[in-house]
């Protein structure tokens, strides 16, 4: 391959590499003459710091790559993060357990009916290759709807009796871990209600939901100003403390569950049929809707599964910072659209990868790092950042080759790479348009 | 700003539409020598000449995709690169746009109207030329006097002061005919503007364009209505495949002399030879209404179509465009957007077909008419669009099968002779037939009974066109049943086994291949003709 479209195709790696070296060279020493920077104290932190951010974004990157938007997701974690905070420190029927327990439920009775649904049709499906190809097999009664509403019942119904056991104690590490992402969860699906069913632009039903989130974490709250601290081992469990230890003292529990998490959704954008649909809506919705992809479902899923990242990024927001507060989330949801953009998606759908979003941030931890390090005042710090997120975008969208062509002064590059999909999605303007001229006017309504 | 304002005053109250640089009714007002037009090499529009009187009505007709509109578009300076003169007035001129066009008297009013809904009448007519006050502030008053002076002289019955979008289709319309003649329009032309006018405000608009025509302005219009034709035009001028055919006075020719030389091509069609299948139909449709929402509300777009489909048969379906063709097809398919009326039987038995899920079920295809938004996903490899809708059936525990794909697809490509460098190649990048084979041979990757095809080889040049036409027989062969709509009636008539031909939403017959030849579709296509030129209809 060339080696100048090698790099203009692995040029965010490029962009990490570069920020790391800035990190090293501009770092302070010890005293001891260590480089904090590279220090591995210093490197599991960032990891850690970005935890949080990087949940919130991996679910926003499939949002964005089907052509979505979720800005919701900082205020459904603030709500989260308040819920768990309350079942961990209030025994008894609090609002949280009245509001956890019911969603935690349901959430579980229809992922375990549809789970059971999933499996029953990929058996079916086995077993007639040929005919699948043709039709969808249609289950009969019992295993399409009857079988996986008993299972999804039945889970629904120990889990609820397991929630509830807890409710007049405190709840329990694994409790809040079940119980805070589920209820998100159901804000996500209603998120995907409004959006699917309702018909609201993606901006808008999840702007709604983003001022809603924050009320419901300050009613859910109550007074002390909606802050619930949260001291293990006085008024929480002392086991919670485990979800802000560091794993052997190598990894740090919050970066286990994004590494987990952004592995897994990665795994399956790249190799399920989920993934390849997210894609397919991205590019052109109504071209897949006519190929017979179930885009509501999709959609549906997609928001189900970014609301609930958010609620387990709540629960790591209590273990880190022991408090839960409706606005813990403020501005996050801009810091993952920023990390999803820094990785190469489009904001238009259809184009990008998790890998990216994992590298944005990255690129968005290690640089509020760097200026930490360098005792830069908190507002500049802004500064540098938006202007990161403009220069990298900038450099994204660019062809390195044009770019390179244009500083020698020399005429562009010849034709752009057809097979990189990049220069296809900026050129339909100038090589599309005398096509499309003569298809109108070949068909002109005379 | 000064002179603007004076414009307006001068244009709505003048007594008369510009008479003051007005030619001698008679005179030619408008001439078009040796005039050609091609959009990246196809050519439109070859060496017409074209002349237009003073004061006449002339009327444009040719067939779908005959070059009637791009003639317009270059006689209003839409398109400004073009060969051959265009004289106003005896004067050779080069207009640099629609503007330019309008300042030598020129105004165009396009099937697709150019008002903005939100906006009142009066303030549409005078929309970018408002009439201003100290400068800065709009003057209502005056726009409104204006247009009421404009309405006035056009004796048409519209309050100035009412929102557009309230406004009929008819009435938007005649706001369009004030705003050319408050620019002074000495030469006006309308590109389809009854299609979508009932019977009454079609008369309304014929009354306005006579009284015009008597005013001394020149009126170009084209319709697919010969009977408005023949009503309303003093000369009219045939166009067939961008060529000038005749131009004649209305008084010596006929309705059937006009579509003869509409359609009176040399056409060598190679028929395929097949006995007629007799076997149990695939598909049935039954009494197939649909309801669409439109700007106005509701209304009706298939009135009742019934029709069977046996395995191995080519069905055509023909009519004009906006005739209800399409629909035809995505109600079938569980596309169309609106109420759905009457029943589909697949094999006999009643089908609910409520979504292309469903229809995906029952082995029903479909290739849409715009491949581009609606077949393919253009960024993506050649592979991956074949393979999009198999991508789910290849599965097993949503994980996908790379290599099951990549075999369906290579396969495919092969089977359909897809010219591309791999199966790697962006879609973007192939030629408009091999992409049409691309949306094809989606389809064909899940096995179906019914392939559904919507104008299968739009904007594909002539030799591409044949391998497409060799491709849906022998998909035909093989037992697939084929229905195609098509805008191109030796088309309609080389692959039809049967035509359907539609009218304004009505089914108005279905033809026999010995029945079908280019005129007894087009009498039944053509509204208004049926009885006018007695008519074929069965």
């Amino acid at each position: 391959m060339n080696p100048l479209r090698l790099l203009s195709r692995t040029k965010l790696y490029w962009g990490l590499a570069l920020i790391c070296l800035i990190g090293a060279l501009l770092s302070p020493h010890t005293s001891s003459g260590r480089n904090i920077f590279l220090s591995y104290q210093n490197l599991t932190d960032v990891l850690r710091q970005v935890s949080i951010t990087g949940l919130v974004a991996t679910g926003m990157t499939i949002v964005i790559l089907l052509g979505g938007i979720d800005l919701s997701v900082g205020s459904v974690m603030g709500c989260s993060s308040v819920i768990c905070a309350m079942l961990l420190t209030k025994a008894g029927w609090t609002p949280a357990s009245f509001m956890a327990v019911p969603a935690a439920t349901i959430a579980i009775a229809f992922a375990v009916g549809f789970l059971a649904r999933f499996v029953f049709n990929g058996l079916a499906r086995g077993r007639d290759v040929d005919a699948g190809r043709r039709r969808e097999i249609v289950l009969g009664p019992w295993r399409s709807f009857r079988l996986p509403a008993l299972l999804g019942g039945a889970a629904g119904a120990v889990a609820a009796v397991f929630l509830a056991a807890q409710a007049p104690t405190k709840f329990g590490v694994l409790a809040v871990l079940l119980a805070t992402p589920c209820f998100a969860l159901v804000l996500g699906a209603i998120n995907a209600a409004f959006i699917v069913k309702g018909r609201l632009q993606p901006f808008i039903a999840t702007l709604a939901m983003m001022v809603s989130a924050l009320g419901i974490g300050r009613l859910t709250g109550g007074q002390d100003f909606a802050v619930t601290p949260v001291y293990t081992g006085t008024n929480a469990t002392e086991a919670f403390e485990i979800l802000r230890s560091t794993v052997g003292g190598l990894v740090p529990m919050p970066s286990i569950f994004f590494l987990v998490t952004i592995i897994v959704f990665g795994a399956i954008l790249r190799f399920t049929t989920f993934g390849r649909y997210v894609y397919a809506i991205g590019g052109n919705a109504e071209a897949a809707k006519l190929s017979g992809v179930k885009v509501a479902q999709v959609q549906f899923s997609a928001y189900v599964i970014s609301g609930m990242l958010a609620g387990l990024a709540g629960v790591l927001f209590v273990a880190q910072y022991r408090q839960g507060k409706p606005d813990a989330g403020s501005g996050l949801e801009l810091d993952a659209i920023a990390a999803v953009v820094i990785g190469g998606t489009s904001l238009m759908g259809g184009r990008g990868s998790l890998a990216g979003t994992f590298v944005g941030v990255l690129i968005f931890g290690l640089l509020t790092d760097i200026l930490q390090l360098q005792n830069i005042d908190s507002n500049v710090q802004l500064l540098v950042k938006g202007m990161i997120i403009v220069g990298t975008v900038l450099v994204q969208e660019q062809n390195l080759g044009q770019l390179m062509a244009r500083w020698r002064g020399g005429p562009l590059m010849t034709a752009p790479p057809r097979s990189e999909s990049a220069d296809i999605r900026r050129s339909p303007k100038g090589a599309e348009a005398p096509s499309v001229t003569t298809r109108e006017e070949l068909n002109e309504t005379s | 700003m000064a002179p603007l304002m004076n414009d307006v005053r001068e244009s709505a109250t003048s007594p008369s539409p510009g008479r003051a640089n007005q030619a001698p009714v008679g005179a030619t007002a408008l001439e078009a020598v040796g005039v050609g037009k091609s959009f990246s090499g196809v050519t439109v529009l070859k060496d017409v000449d074209f002349d237009l009187r003073a004061g006449e009505v002339h009327a444009l007709v040719g067939e779908n995709g005959a070059g009637k509109s791009t003639l317009m578009k270059i006689l209003a300076g839409v398109h400004v690169d073009y060969e051959g003169t265009v004289r106003v007035d005896g004067r050779a001129v080069q207009f640099a746009g629609v503007r330019d066009a309008e300042r030598a008297g020129v105004s165009i009013i396009h099937q697709e109207l150019n008002l903005v809904p939100e906006l009142t009448a009066a303030d549409n007519i005078f929309l970018g030329r408002e009439p201003l006050l100290g400068g800065v502030l709009i003057d209502r008053h005056r726009i409104i006097k204006a247009a009421e002076a404009l309405v006035r002289r056009l004796g048409i019955d519209i309050d100035p002061d009412s929102r557009v979008g309230e406004l009929r289709v008819g009435e938007q319309q005649l706001v369009e005919i004030a705003k050319a003649l408050s620019l002074d329009a000495r030469i006006l032309m309308m590109d389809e503007p009854t299609s979508a006018l009932s019977a009454t405000e079609c008369e309304t608009l014929f009354k306005v364009v006579r009284q015009l025509a008597a005013a001394g302005v020149a009126i170009i219009f084209t319709s697919h209505r010969i009977d408005e034709v023949v009503a309303l035009a003093d000369r009219v001028t045939v166009l067939r495949d961008g060529r000038h055919v005749l131009t004649a006075p209305i008084e010596t020719l006929s309705a059937g002399a006009i579509i003869s030389a509409m359609v009176g091509r040399d056409v060598a069609l190679t028929h395929r030879d097949r006995e007629p299948s007799l076997n149990a139909p695939v598909l049935s449709v039954h009494d197939l209404t649909l309801d669409a929402v439109s700007s106005r509300g509701w209304r009706r777009v298939l009135h009742g179509v019934n029709f069977d489909l046996r395995p191995g048969e080519i069905l055509g379906i023909g009519g004009l465009l906006g005739s209800g063709r399409s629909e035809i097809l995505e109600c079938i398919f569980g596309a169309a957007r609106g109420w759905r009326g009457g029943d589909i039987e697949i094999d006999g038995k009643p089908a609910v077909i409520s979504s292309p899920v469903d229809a995906f079920g029952f082995g029903i295809a479909l290739v849409t008419e715009d491949r581009k938004a609606r077949g393919l996903h253009l960024e993506s490899s050649v592979r991956d669009n074949i393979a999009l809708p198999s991508v789910g059936a290849l599965s097993r525990f949503g994980v996908r099968d790379f290599a099951g794909e990549a075999a369906l697809a290579d396969d495919l490509v092969e089977r359909l002779s897809v010219r591309c460098n791999s199966a790697d190649q962006i879609v973007a990048s192939l030629s408009g037939g091999n992409q049409q084979k691309v949306v094809i041979g989606k389809w064909l990757g899940m096995k179906p009974r019914v392939l559904l095809l919507d104008e299968p080889t739009r904007g594909i040049d002539v030799g591409a066109k044949q391998e497409i036409y060799e491709l849906i027989f022998e998909l035909a062969a093989r037992g697939l049943a084929i229905a195609t709509v098509s805008s191109e009636m030796p088309e309609l008539l080389l692959l039809s086994d049967r035509v359907l031909v539609m009218c304004e939403g009505r089914q108005t017959g279905i033809l026999s291949r010995a029945e079908a030849t280019q005129e007894t579709i087009m009498r039944l296509a053509a509204p208004g003709i049926g009885a006018g030129a007695g008519g074929a209809a069965t």
